[in-house]
């Protein structure tokens, strides 16, 4: 593998979950890569589809899930290599930082501990002493004061932003080309969720490690990411670089979403929230799924089913008027 | 002492109490316009498989017991000493005794006792535990204090003591039995009560309710009953397993029901010294308690189900469903073998 | 940890005496020692006078329990009636006995119902899952007498009639050497843990499967553990840890001695020669049991929460 070779590369995946009331779509046709050392960013609210696309590449989701699609990982077939095979990339070459930090960490064994299980199951040479000094150091990396007392500490004597840091250093323990931080702040006070992200961002850099962080907040993602990718009711609605999706978006979406997030400088008279709430995946609307909240819509909205159309470099929109957004969107309405 | 030990409660939700919210039902519809509680519970009730089964298997078996024996020619202490120890015919359905009486409709008045015995004991366990319970929940400190040590102190006296104490005076007729056995099983139900009355009043969306206003009655009635009442049905029904056995367990050692009346317990009792050699006489009455006591057990999961507002929303249906469909995935994914792939959950 | 303990039995004990003052009025108020003398005074006055002394039959009921009492203090348990020897040593040897077969009974079930459990919500809707579901519930409903007289009935005369074999005993102590005593004991050890399998499994399932879908079992599983270590290091250690009171509750159980099973096998044990004081009102030995099984329970209800304290980091006794 050359260097110019995307890292990840996620071919039409689709995730379903088989309920009582029928399969849920909850990834639908889903295609993006991800470069090497890179951060992407993806955005979208809750259900959107978001985290069951990053659990459907480590092959984590629940028995009830059907995934359809091709993922390529530096050259290896994700979906279809063996169960071992995916144990060996799990953790070392991809590693995943979850939600909520308070129940992501078995409460049982001691923070020190289950590092040095992430390290040595992959490198079983490892004695048991160097993986514990290295632990020390991966703690200290990720700013956990005294971290020779705080390694043999328990879950819960650690507070929310702590244990943070504390998973961020399980995940880069064993030097993974991919992170993938799901919603790594939500779960987090304000104030710590700042230093959570500087801290995040410092070991990407130091590992050159890419990163695909998936968020609801446009805001964090502003200052972080190279790219970004924005989901709606499971499906992409738009792909772009940073400044594409932030200053030339081509999306009513992507744009409602700009709208409901507050703005630093305070430029903003006020903020607009989307009326409305995400539709129901088990029973999608007619036509495109954001229709009936959109400020854009138009009666063909509800016929035609809208795919992703390229709207400049490597910036992708998905809507009927993605062109005519681009122009002077106001006159639109 | 091991096996007269007050029989546990089967109860798999006690692992890991979630808090409470009755806001939850609304959520489960998505789109769908939010159902009344007490509709919803009953939809849940109807889907629960087992839930039917046990309803439908006590119907009968009270039918059996109530009505069935107005289809025989013998009545319950008519003894016919030349027909002693028969086996089943077509003139005694479950055989005779050893003085010669018909073992269907013993087994029948049997069945009657316990059944009568069981809901008895778990009306009044429910009432004084729900009682104690509540109040100490409401009340808290001293009250709370005294009936936490009551609870103790039933706790620690061994059933089989008090039971063969008491049953042995008052077990003769079935109010005193039933008196007897729910003074040892109403800690349970207390403890259930205290608990959620506790939880209840530690809940935010109550004292968002109570700052939106909401009367005394209107939280009574919209958070703390579909809490508690949920909880007492399934209370009484499991409770009534609990009783059957335990009376059937202390009538087999000779302390609780005494002739002329008979239970199931009694019957397995005088049949066990024929055991060798003729064991269906042992096995009929067993049978029918293991029956009654499955088909309450049944009954008494599928309420707790229906009316637990916390109950979980994916079940084993959709868990089925989804291997199945995994399964059809898998073979369709054999078959075409193209470039898509199907990967099925880890 | 010390002053907890000290402090949960300084609790018990007071409850310990209070449940035994009440036993104690309770069983004097409905058996009365006399009754067999009463039919031949004054002719044995000599026996009548014997047991109006031993029991305080002179003193009004409610205070009866205090001369109890105060011979216990000075150590004293008195002396059975019923088996004519000291109630210490009754309890020594049937409480041995009982040990016998609470033991093996004990193992029998922790083993089997962890094992049930792991398997159960490992395949969950299973074949498996189904069969252990629907024999639990017939094992939750089966009063122990029923089991008891089943199992001794299939191993006594079915297993003997159809091929002509008796691998086990069927009732009493007769064994000398450890084989003979292996064969007496299984069938009741047997029978006692089915009960318990029946409950501890169910609950066992459902704390399994609580335990494998929480967050961190997901996090095991990304760290790239493989799916045993998962289940039996991470989800085990977390699923035992409401089991352990589970059993723990239910050996104290076993330990006090079981009236039915050891009835019908004939198991010289705590339980059975309960009946027999009971029936003959020997009150000694009966508040020497009572006071058995409290110890027990209060005993093991401590061992249970230390273990919880052991077992979970984020509970602190105190």
């Amino acid at each position: 593998m050359n260097d110019e070779s995307p890292l990840l590369t996620v071919d039409n995946l689709s995730v379903g979950f088989v309920t009582k009331g029928g399969i849920v779509q909850a990834a639908t046709e889903i295609s993006f890569e991800i470069r090497r050392g890179e951060v992407l960013a993806v955005v979208g609210e809750s259900g959107s589809g978001k985290s069951v696309t990053a659990l459907a590449l480590m092959r984590l989701h629940p028995g009830n899930a059907i995934t359809t699609g091709d993922v390529d990982f530096d050259g290896r077939d994700l979906l279809n290599m063996s169960d071992a095979e995916m144990r060996s990339v799990r953790g070392s070459d991809i590693a995943m930082i979850f939600q909520d930090p308070m129940t992501a960490m078995n409460p049982v064994f001691t923070v020190g501990s289950q590092i040095v299980e992430t390290i040595r199951v992959h490198d079983s040479s490892v004695s048991k002493q160097d993986a514990w000094s290295k632990t020390v150091d991966l703690l200290q990396l990720v700013g956990v004061p005294e971290p020779k007392r705080r390694a043999s500490q328990y879950p819960h004597e650690y507070s929310g932003g702590m244990r943070q840091r504390a998973m961020i250093a399980m995940a880069i323990a064993n030097d993974p080309k991919l992170l993938i931080a799901d919603e790594p702040t939500t779960a987090l006070d304000v104030t710590v969720q700042a230093q959570v992200m500087e801290v995040l961002h410092e070991v990407q850099a130091q590992t050159g490690s890419a990163m695909m962080l998936i968020t609801h907040d446009l805001g964090l993602v502003a200052g972080s990411a190279d790219r970004v990718q924005v989901m709606y009711a499971s499906r992409l609605m738009e792909t772009g670089t940073i400044n594409q999706i932030f200053y030339e978006s081509q999306n009513p979406y992507t744009m409602a979403l700009l709208e409901s997030i507050p703005d630093v400088d305070g430029l903003k008279d006020r903020l607009e929230p989307i009326p409305g709430n995400p539709p129901s995946l088990l029973n999608p609307p007619s036509g495109c799924a954001f229709r009936p909240r959109c400020n854009y819509a138009q009666p063909i909205c509800a016929v035609d089913k809208p795919v992703l159309v390229s709207v400049g470099v490597e910036h992708e929109s998905r809507c009927l008027r993605a062109h005519e957004l681009g122009a002077d969107t106001e006159a639109l309405v | 002492m091991a096996d007269t030990q007050i029989p546990p409660v089967l109860d798999e939700d006690v692992v890991a109490p979630q808090p409470g919210g009755a806001t939850t039902a609304e959520v489960e519809g998505l789109s769908d316009k939010p159902k009344s509680f007490g509709r919803l519970a009953w939809e849940r009730f109807l889907g629960h498989r087992m839930a039917l089964v046990g309803a439908a298997g006590l119907l009968l078996l009270i039918a059996l017991f109530w009505i069935g024996p107005y289809f025989s020619e013998f009545s319950f202490d008519e003894r016919n000493v030349r027909d002693r120890k028969l086996g089943p015919s077509t003139e005694h359905w479950f055989g005779t005794d050893e003085i010669g009486r018909d073992l269907f409709v013993r087994t029948a008045q049997g069945g009657r006792y316990s059944l009568q015995i069981g809901a008895l004991a778990a009306l009044i366990a429910t009432g004084a535990g729900t009682l104690l319970g509540a109040l100490a929940g409401y009340f808290g400190k001293t009250v709370d204090a005294l009936v936490s040590q009551l609870i103790n102190l039933t706790l620690i006296v061994p059933a089989i003591i008090v039971l063969s104490v008491f049953a042995n005076k008052w077990g003769a007729d079935a109010l005193g039995l039933a008196l007897v056995l729910a003074a040892l099983l109403w800690t349970r139900i207390a403890r259930v009560v205290r608990g959620v009355i506790l939880q209840i009043k530690e809940q935010e969306y109550i004292m968002a309710a109570r700052a939106a206003g909401a009367t005394h009655k209107r939280i009574l009635a919209r958070h703390l009953l579909p809490n508690v009442v949920g909880a007492i049905a399934v209370e009484i029904t499991l409770l009534i397993g609990s009783v059957i056995v335990l009376e059937s367990t202390l009538s087999f050692l000779g302390l609780g029901v005494k002739p002329p009346n008979a239970s199931l317990g009694t019957l397995v009792a005088q049949a066990k010294g024929d055991i060798d050699s003729d064991p269906i006489r042992v096995l009929t009455p067993g049978i029918f308690i293991v029956l009654i006591v499955l088909c309450v057990n049944f009954l008494g999961d599928g309420l707790r189900d229906a009316l637990d507002p916390r109950a979980k929303v994916d079940d084993g249906g959709a868990g089925k469903a989804a291997k199945k469909a995994a399964k059809a995935a898998r073979k369709d994914a054999k078959k075409m073998k193209s470039s898509g792939t199907v990967v099925v959950g880890a | 940890m010390f002053a907890y303990v000290t402090r949960r039995v300084l609790i018990a004990v007071p409850m310990l005496l209070v449940a035994m003052y009440l036993v104690h009025v309770g069983v004097s108020a409905t058996v009365d020692p006399r009754s067999e003398f009463y039919v031949c005074l004054p002719r044995c006055q000599e026996g009548f006078d014997r047991i109006t002394e031993q029991y305080n039959l002179d003193t009004n009921i409610f205070l009866r329990p205090f001369g109890y009492f105060s011979e216990l203090a000075r150590g004293n348990l008195g002396d059975s009636s019923s088996i004519g020897e000291p109630v210490w040593d009754t309890l020594k040897t049937r409480g041995w006995n009982t040990a016998m077969i609470a033991i093996p009974a004990f193992l029998i079930g922790a083993i089997l119902s962890l094992l049930l459990s792991v398997y159960s919500a490992r395949r969950q809707y299973s074949i498996g899952d189904y069969t252990f579901t629907g024999l639990s519930f017939i094992g939750f409903a089966m009063p122990s007498f029923v089991m008891a007289l089943l199992l001794q009935h299939i191993f006594a005369v079915k297993l003997e009639q159809l091929f002509g074999i008796k691998p086990f005993n069927t009732g009493r102590k007769t064994g000398e050497n450890f084989l003979q005593l292996a064969r007496d004991v299984t069938l009741p050890a047997v029978s006692l843990a089915i009960l318990g399998i029946a409950a501890d499994s169910r609950f066992g399932r459902a704390s399994m499967l609580e335990t494998l879908n929480q967050d961190y079992i997901r996090t095991a599983r990304a760290k790239g553990l493989k799916e045993g270590k998962v289940v039996w290091k991470h989800a085990l250690r977390n699923a035992l840890i409401p089991l352990v009171t589970l059993w723990a509750l239910g050996f104290s159980a076993l330990l006090g001695g079981s009236v039915v099973t050891e009835s019908i096998f004939s198991w010289p044990g705590i339980g059975q020669v309960f009946l027999r004081a009971l029936g003959d009102a020997d009150l000694d030995l009966l508040m020497a049991i009572v006071m058995f099984g409290g110890v027990l329970t209060v005993t093991f209800n401590l061992i249970a929460d230390v273990l919880y304290g052991v077992l979970d980091p984020r509970i602190r006794l105190g």
